[in-house]
């Protein structure tokens, strides 16, 4: 295998860094079925898909913005960043007061940022089989600085075009300053007609005292698409993530969340709605880590799973010793809407403190009889009620975003995918 | 609070059922090969069939590798320090009476508190006491020999109900179905068996003693209960076991067989030695329990309350192949000092409009850690099946924990299941009312714990319910953080 890529990279360091996190990729290998985090998803059929060397970075894509365009969430213009196979295509003209961006490679002849920027936790419980992978691997990505007190209102948007043919490692680093506000919508798409390819892009951000972080996660790749996505953030005193995860590939997704609040009074807010149907396979693993105490989490996710879908849902709490007065609690809700589909759930929670308030739920079910019965008494065709019924479910998610470019175009992906959905478009 | 050192001194409570009784034991060398199997078959006087199942389990059982993966921790085993047969020397091959019995066994039991002549009248209850392996003393067998109900030590089913002994052991959890299982099967020196005929209702409830005794001797119990249609039964199982400095291992194996329209229903109150305050010793608890319910309308219902133990490892469960078969699991789990207890239940839904309820409350003190480790599992054919889950721990203490892993699996798109698993501690406003309105803080305690575990114990029969809160409340005497 080459790993010239792993090593080409700049300064000693940098180089020392990815061999290291290259040698922890390789050592481990390709998870399978029988590793606890990756029982319910196969990966086999990534490598029947993309051979033995899946892993391989895709070339370098010249697609012109006609070609994206169509992809991108309409009126985000403004603070658009565009990556086509892992690779920034376009920038925003200016950026508001405040921020500060540099792409990976820039980010990284800083040794200092290089270690923190490439480094993967090792540490078993946030332990993760791909996240060496891309510290190795990952060429591009941005370096986003929100300075302290600096308040955002309008959202970064990230868009990520994958035209296939090998796979696209990004990475991303998030620093938001002292009481500062951001929001970052991640959006990923397939290109019209693209080749088989993996997309793999990694976000870390770090939350300082009292900062605010909003990451919305739009996941709408297509068939031969595979994703592996991560996000992890660390949380200081004070500080609010406020998550989303809206994840609608027609292929492989495995989406890792993981929060630390690692300071007093930290918040994190994870919602979550996922639309498995063909042959789609949607794992969501979340990990919120209460390490001091007094932090809030709660978490809601949701999902629909129709056709020979397949979605996988794995939440997992773990309040460390001494992180008193911890409230968290987690929600997870899933429609099963055909005889093939199929749920996998697993809510998790880990106590070691005993001055806490956790709680979980995890249904499996269908459609109310009694609600269809009532919308059909009123007029409406069995398909449609269905229809409204499974958006409302959706909405229940979608309402709470706090974009409302990134809301509508949700609803109406989710509405085209709902058989004759289109026909309530108007309607709602 | 600031009740820190009080506390301390009342959750320190001697275990009381710690003594040795002195009986002479007939025990076999420690290690386990091919040798020591046909020594335990033979000393059994069982027939060719059974020793050949035993060697074909030990066999099995070399080829596999102990699980790792439940949330414990403790010393590598060493399966041939484990001497595997060990029966009480008695003065006849067969007592036909208490009298025969020998007075030391006895003595023991009545320092136990179950008396069996005792319980013979006032209780009503036949008792099939296991003294380390060997059924010593078995009552009421004339009754139940009225109803047609066959109750008797395994060993005496091998021989005389060979038939249906072939037909369903391993039926249910086959010699290869895991690495203790297989262990059980290949050494397994005495358990119950229980046939319960057609349409028959078992006239009382039918209880078990275990008792481990004899040093450095697994035991590895054997059960098999089988309903034939249209039968109940109701089967006790209450374990307490003598003080002591090394860890012993307990590999048993339980299977229940419901056939159509029959309903078992199996209550355990484990309390075995714990180890010491510091974890020192005791009782290593790897138990695998699985019923079928293979009847149209068959019902299983699994209660237990597990209060001993150093490690515990089980996870009973209900496979409900049958159309309308209901599976049951009510479990009150306490691990205080160092114990550590992993534990709950598979339900495996294959056949249309099964239906289980999971409820499970777990209390952890001191250094205790305890997991709720389920399976829901909803097969493709399993239309209209309905499940409920219920996980709740009380966490008393710093040092302790209690975590939760559920499995929810689900391939069908009728079938419906919730689960729900909460996680606290009880509150300073409970405790703080509880003493405004005149009560001690550890009756106020026992009073919410009881409060906590009444769902669990109303399932459990009346005696049983009784020494269960008993324990309970004994277990957990101020351990309020």
């Amino acid at each position: 295998m080459s790993r010239a890529g792993a090593e080409r990279a700049g300064s000693d360091g940098i180089e020392r860094l990815r061999r290291q996190a290259w040698r922890a990729f390789e050592s481990r290998g390709l998870p399978t079925t029988r590793d606890e985090d990756w029982k319910y998803t196969d990966l086999s059929r990534l490598v029947a898909t993309l051979g033995e060397s899946w892993w391989t970075p895709a070339p370098e894509t010249e697609a012109d913005a006609s070609a994206w365009e169509p992809l991108a969430v309409p009126g985000l213009e403004d603070a658009r960043f565009v990556f086509v196979n892992g690779r920034l295509a376009a920038a925003p003209a200016g950026l508001p007061d405040g921020v500060r961006v540099t792409r990976l490679a820039e980010a990284l002849q800083d040794q200092d940022e290089a270690a923190d920027a490439l480094g993967w936790d090792g540490n078993a419980p946030l332990a993760s089989a791909f996240a060496p992978l891309n510290a190795a691997l990952a060429r591009d990505g941005l370096c986003l600085e929100v300075a302290s007190g600096t308040r955002l209102e309008a959202p970064l948007y990230l868009l990520h075009v994958s035209a296939g043919g090998g796979a696209a490692h990004t990475r991303h680093l998030v620093r938001v300053g002292l009481g500062a506000r951001a929001h970052v919508v991640e959006h990923f798409a397939s290109l019209n007609g693209a080749a088989p390819g993996l997309s793999h892009p990694l976000t870390r951000a770090w939350l300082a005292e009292g900062a605010e972080l909003i990451h919305e996660r739009l996941l709408m790749e297509d068939k031969g698409c595979f994703h592996i996505g991560r996000l992890e953030v660390e949380q200081q005193a004070g500080s609010r993530l406020q998550s989303a995860s809206l994840a609608l590939p027609k292929g492989l997704a495995r989406v890792d969340i993981v929060s630390r609040l690692l300071g007093e009074g930290a918040g994190a807010a994870l919602d979550g709605l996922y639309l498995a149907d063909g042959r789609a396979h949607v794992d969501h693993h979340t990990h919120v880590a209460h390490e001091r105490p007094n932090c809030a989490s709660r978490e809601r996710y949701k999902g629909m799973v129709a056709g020979r879908g397949h979605a996988v849902f794995n939440g997992k709490v773990v309040v460390h010793p001494g992180a008193d007065g911890t409230d968290a609690s987690q929600y997870n809700a899933n429609l099963l809407l055909s005889r093939h589909a199929e749920v996998d759930a697993k809510p998790e929670l880990e106590i070691y403190a005993d001055e806490v308030q956790c709680s979980h739920g995890a249904t499996v079910g269908q459609l109310d009889e009694a609600q269809l019965f009532y919308l059909q008494s009123r007029g409406l065709a069995e398909n449609a009620a269905r229809n409204v019924l499974t958006f409302a479910f959706a909405e229940d998610v979608l309402s709470g975003l706090e974009s409302d470019a990134v809301r509508r175009h949700l609803e109406r992906a989710v509405l085209e995918r709902l058989p004759g959905g289109a026909a309530l478009e108007g309607v709602i | 609070m600031g009740k820190q050192g009080n506390v301390e001194s009342l959750v320190r409570h001697e275990y009381d059922a710690g003594f040795v009784t002195d009986i002479e034991s007939d025990t076999a060398p420690p290690g386990l090969n091919e040798d020591i199997i046909r020594l335990i078959s033979a000393k059994k006087h069982e027939p060719e069939w059974m020793t050949e199942w035993r060697l074909e389990a030990y066999r099995h059982w070399r080829t596999m590798t102990e699980p790792h993966w439940a949330h414990v921790h403790y010393e590598p085993i060493d399966y041939q320090a484990i001497s595997y047969y060990s029966a009480p020397k008695a003065k006849k091959d067969a007592p036909k009476s208490l009298d025969e019995v020998d007075p030391k066994l006895l003595e023991t039991y009545e320092k136990l508190g179950i008396p069996l002549h005792e319980q013979e009248m006032l209780a009503g209850v036949a008792v099939d006491a296991v003294f380390d392996s060997v059924s010593v003393a078995t009552t009421f067998r004339e009754k139940l020999a009225e109803a047609g109900v066959i109750f008797c030590p395994i060993s005496e089913a091998i021989a005389e109900h060979p038939e249906l002994v072939r037909r369903y052991l391993g039926s249910v959890v086959p010699t290869t179905d895991n690495f203790f299982a297989a262990l059980n099967s290949a050494v397994f020196s005495d358990g119950s068996f229980v046939y319960v005929p057609k349409g028959v209702r078992c006239p009382m409830e039918l209880s078990t003693y275990f008792r481990i005794n004899a040093a450095n001797t697994g035991q590895f119990e054997r059960t098999l209960i089988i309903a034939d249609e249209g039968s109940y039964v109701s089967y006790l199982e209450g374990c307490t076991a003598p003080m002591r400095d090394e860890n012993q291992l307990h590999a048993a194996v339980v299977e229940l067989v419901a056939l159509e329209g029959a309903h078992i229903k199996y209550s355990t109150v484990q309390n075995w030695y714990p180890g010491d305050e510091e974890g020192r010793g005791g009782i290593y608890n790897f138990v695998t329990k699985r019923g079928e319910c293979r009847g149209a309308r068959s019902r299983i219902s699994w209660t237990q309350v597990e209060t001993g133990s150093a490690i515990t490892w089980k996870y009973p469960s209900c496979v409900l192949l049958g159309d309308e078969s209901v599976g049951e699991f009510y479990s009150v789990a306490l691990t205080n000092n160092y114990q550590q207890a992993d534990t709950g239940t598979k339900m495996v839904h294959v056949g249309r409009n099964t239906k289980s309820t999971i409820v499970s409350k777990g209390i952890s003190a001191g250094h205790g850690q305890q997991s709720y480790r389920g399976l829901v599992k909803m097969l493709k054919g399993a239309d209209g099946a309905r499940n409920h889950s219920q996980c709740d721990s009380l966490l008393l203490g710093k040092q302790c924990g209690a975590h939760t892993f559920p499995y929810i699996e689900v391939k069908n798109p009728t079938a419906q299941v919730e689960h729900e698993a909460t996680t606290s501690r009880i509150s300073e406003e409970q405790l703080f009312y509880c003493r405004q309105r005149g009560l001690s803080e550890e009756d106020a305690v026992s009073m919410i714990v009881g409060g906590f575990c009444k769902d669990v114990f109303a399932e459990l029969p009346m005696e049983f319910a009784v020494e269960a809160g008993k324990l309970l409340s004994v277990s957990l005497e101020g351990a309020v953080g």
